[in-house]
C-alpha cells in the first residue's frame, strides 16, 4: 500500500539506505529531506515522525545507522551509514562450506535468525546447488528454546553477568548469579558455563532447567587463561576419563542398545549363552547401578563386586516392596 | 482483524529481504525469479513486486541515469544493474551470527553428520571475518565431541535419499524384544543426541519413528517407494495415540527430572517437594524399567497394575543373578 506521499515505504527506505551509504559527509535531517522527495510532501513535523519510524526500521534490521558531526566544529549532527560497518566482509567459502551452513541453519521452526544470517552468506555461492536441496532439517535442535540458547550464547560471548532461576537435578530451585563464559552442546542439551558468584566456583547449568529468563546484570569477569567450557560439563556418571571399569553382560537384544547408551563402552567377548560382555567406564557406582537397572532382566553386572551387590540389593528392595 | 491466513510481510521484513536478495541477484545475473523465490523463501509474486519498487529507487539526484535498472526477461530471469551500492549484503547482526554459531555447534556435536568438516571450516571463517565486534568472544560456544555415529546411520540415510525400502532388525526400547520389519525411511534426523528415522512400516502398515542406535541390522532392498510426505525433524518425538495409557508417577526430588524429560500432561508439586507427574505411554514396559531404575525415589500411582509390573520385573532380573 502506498503512503500518503504516494510512494511505497519500501521504496523510500531503499533510497534512504542508498543515500546514507554513498554520502561523503553525514547528512542532517534537513538535508535528507531536501534530497528525498518522500519526506518533502509532508509538513515538517510529520516528515520528522516518518523519519524516526524509518530509522527504527533500519536499526531493527541491523543497518548501522550512526550520528556524527557534519563538520569539524561539531555544531550539527548528521546521519550516515559507514560502508565498512554495513557491508559483509569478503569471505572465501568453498561451495561445500556454504552448503554445510545452509544445512545447519535449517531449523525445526520455519524462519529463524540463523536462516536469515545464512541467506546473507549466499551471495557469493552458487544458489543452484542449494535450491534443489529439499532434504529438510537434519537436526531438531535441543530441549531448550532457541531464544534461551541465544540469550545464553549472547551473555557468554559478551562476558556478561547474568541472573536466572535454576532447578538442580535434585529439584531444588534457587536464583543464580553467574559470570557467563561459555555455552556447550552435549548429548542434545545446551549448558551455560560460568562462575557462580555465590559459590565462587565454576559451574555448568543445563538450559532446560532454567526456571526464568536470563536477566543481564552488566559486565562480568572474563574467563581464566586456558578456559575451555567443555571441561566443566560432565559427560555423565560413566565419564570415560576415569580409570575404573565395570564388566556388564547384556542379552542379545539389549547389547545394541547398551552400546549406544554408555559412551566409552567396549565389547570384550560373547558368552556361550549369546550374551555380550562389555567393559564400561564407571566413575559413579550409584548412577551406573541405576542405568543398569533400567535394562531389567537383560543385564547382569559381573564386576566389580560392590556394584553387583548394589544392583542385587536394589532389586531385592523392589521385589520385596 | 487477522483472518487466519498468512500475515503479509511488513515493510521492515521486505526491506531486510531486499538488502539480502538484491546482492545475490547482482552477483548472479540471469537468476530466475523461481530460483530466487525458492532460495530465499519468498513468494515469486511478492519478489516481483518488490523488484518493481527497487526499479524506482536509486541515488541522488534520481535522474533516469541514477536509478537502479531491473530487467525481468520473458523467461522470468532477473538482470539488475546500476546497483553497485547494493552489490554486497548487509553484515550479519550479532543475533544472526550467534544463531548460525549455535545451530552449527549443534550439528558439530552430532555424530555422523557428513557436512561436519566443511561446517567447522565455514564457522571458523565466519568468526574470523565478523570479528569480535559482531560476535564477541565466540570461542566459548563449544560442541562436545560428537562420539560414535550409530552403525546403520549411513545405510538409512542412503536409503532415505534414494527412496529405497530397507529390511531392519529392531530392538524395541520397552522390552528389548527384537523384530524384523520392512520400512520406507522418508526422513533421517537427529534430535536430543539421537538419530531417528521416520518411516512407513510396511508390515504394520503405519507410520513409525525408529531410533537408529536400536537398529541391529539394516539391509537395503531392490524395491523403491513413493514418499508420503511424513514429517521429519519438525515432528514431536512422541505422538499421542488413542490406545495410550495415562501413567501417573510419584517423583521424589532426585527423580523429578523425569517430569521435565518426558512430555507430561499434568504435574503437581506436593508440599514435601515431590511431584506427581502424568504422561501418556503407548506401552508401560519402558515405564516399569524406568521405575526399577529410580526406586525408591519414584513410585507408580496409575495404572494400578504398574507397581506389580515393576515388582515382577525385579524378580525376573534377580533370576539372572541366580537369586
Amino acid at each position: 500500500m502506498a503512503g500518503d506521499d504516494g510512494m511505497e515505504p519500501l521504496e523510500r527506505l531503499l533510497n534512504l539506505v542508498g543515500l546514507l551509504l554513498e554520502t561523503p559527509i553525514p547528512l542532517t535531517f534537513e538535508q535528507i529531506r531536501e534530497t528525498l522527495e518522500a519526506y518533502r510532501s509532508d509538513n515538517l513535523d510529520s516528515a520528522k515522525r516518518k523519519f524516526e519510524r524509518d530509522k527504527d526500521i533500519l536499526r531493527e534490521y541491523g543497518v548501522p545507522l550512526e550520528m556524527a558531526p557534519t563538520d569539524a566544529w561539531d555544531v550539527e549532527q548528521g546521519y550516515r551509514i559507514r560502508k565498512e560497518r554495513y557491508y559483509l566482509p569478503e569471505i572465501a567459502f568453498t561451495p561445500e562450506e556454504v552448503t554445510a551452513l545452509f544445512v545447519a541453519a535449517q531449523g525445526a521452526s520455519e524462519e529463524t535468525a540463523a536462516t536469515q544470517g545464512v541467506r546473507k552468506l549466499l551471495y557469493g555461492a552458487d544458489g543452484g546447488l542449494l535450491a534443489g536441496d529439499g532434504g529438510g532439517p537434519l537436526i531438531a535442535g535441543s530441549d531448550a528454546r532457541i531464544e534461551r540458547v541465544l540469550a545464553a550464547a549472547d551473555a557468554a560471548s559478551g562476558h556478561r553477568r547474568t541472573r536466572f532461576g535454576y532447578r538442580t537435578s535434585q529439584g531444588s530451585v534457587s536464583d543464580r548469579e553467574v559470570d557467563a563464559y561459555g555455552v556447550v552442546f552435549r548429548g542434545g542439551h545446551w549448558y551455560l558455563v560460568g562462575l557462580d558468584r555465590e559459590r565462587d566456583a565454576m559451574r555448568a547449568f543445563r538450559l532446560s532447567r532454567f526456571t526464568t529468563e536470563t536477566e543481564d546484570l552488566g559486565e562480568g569477569s572474563g574467563p581464566p587463561q586456558g578456559f575451555r567450557a567443555i571441561d566443566h560439563v560432565e559427560a555423565g556418571p560413566w565419564h570415560p576419563s576415569g580409570e575404573d571399569r565395570a564388566t556388564i553382560a547384556f542379552s542379545p537384544a539389549a547389547a545394541v542398545l547398551a552400546e549406544g547408551s554408555f559412551p566409552g563402552a567396549a565389547r570384550t567377548q560373547e558368552r556361550d549363552d549369546g550374551w555380550t560382555l562389555f567393559e564400561i567406564p564407571a566413575a559413579d557406582e550409584q548412577a551406573l547401578a541405576a542405568m543398569v537397572l533400567q535394562y531389567g532382566a537383560d543385564a547382569e553386572v559381573i564386576a566389580p563386586g560392590p556394584l553387583r551387590d548394589e544392583v542385587i540389593r536394589r532389586l531385592e528392595a523392589v521385589a520385596d516392596g | 482483524m487477522a483472518e487466519g491466513r498468512r500475515r503479509s510481510a511488513t515493510t521492515a521484513e521486505r526491506l531486510g529481504r531486499m538488502l539480502v536478495i538484491v546482492p545475490y541477484l547482482v552477483q548472479h545475473p540471469g537468476t530466475s525469479l523461481d530460483a530466487a523465490s525458492r532460495l530465499f523463501d519468498v513468494p515469486a509474486v511478492q519478489l516481483r513486486k518488490d523488484l518493481d519498487l527497487l526499479f524506482m529507487s536509486g541515488l541522488p539526484p534520481y535522474g533516469p541515469g541514477d536509478l537502479i535498472d531491473v530487467d525481468v526477461d520473458e523467461d522470468g530471469c532477473v538482470w539488475i544493474s546500476m546497483a553497485d551500492h547494493f552489490a554486497r549484503p548487509l553484515r550479519l547482526t550479532r543475533q544472526e551470527a550467534l544463531a548460525v554459531s549455535v545451530r552449527a555447534t549443534e550439528l558439530l556435536a552430532t555424530p555422523g553428520v557428513p557436512q561436519a568438516p566443511a561446517l567447522a571450516g565455514a564457522l571458523a571463517k565466519l568468526r574470523d571475518a565478523l570479528g569480535a565486534d559482531t560476535l564477541g568472544d565466540a570461542s566459548g560456544i563449544e560442541a562436545a565431541e560428537a562420539g560414535r555415529a550409530p552403525a546403520h546411520l549411513g545405510v538409512l540415510q542412503g536409503a532415505s535419499a534414494a527412496h529405497r525400502r530397507v529390511r531392519i532388525d529392531y530392538a524395541a526400547a520397552s522390552t528389548s524384544a527384537r523384530s524384523t520389519r520392512t520400512i520406507e525411511p522418508e526422513a533421517v534426523f537427529a534430535s536430543a543426541g539421537h538419530w531417528y528415522a521416520v518411516a512407513w512400516d510396511v508390515d504394520a502398515d503405519g507410520e513409525r519413528l525408529f531410533r537408529i542406535d536400536r537398529v541391529v541390522s539394516a539391509e537395503p532392498t531392490d524395491e523403491t517407494f513413493e514418499p508420503r510426505g511424513l514429517e521429519g525433524a519438525t515432528r514431536p518425538l512422541y505422538t499421542p495415540g488413542e490406545g495410550d495409557t495415562a501413567v501417573r508417577l510419584l517423583l521424589r526430588p532426585s527423580a523429578r527430572w523425569v517430569a521435565e524429560y518426558y512430555a507430561t500432561t499434568d504435574v503437581r508439586v506436593r508440599d514435601d517437594g515431590s511431584v506427581e507427574a502424568t504422561f501418556p505411554a503407548k506401552q508401560t514396559g519402558w515405564v516399569a524399567r524406568l521405575l526399577l531404575r529410580l526406586a525408591p525415589e519414584a513410585e507408580a500411582i496409575e495404572p494400578p497394575e504398574l507397581a506389580g509390573e515393576v515388582r515382577e520385573l525385579a524378580r525376573q532380573a534377580l533370576e539372572v543373578y541366580g537369586r
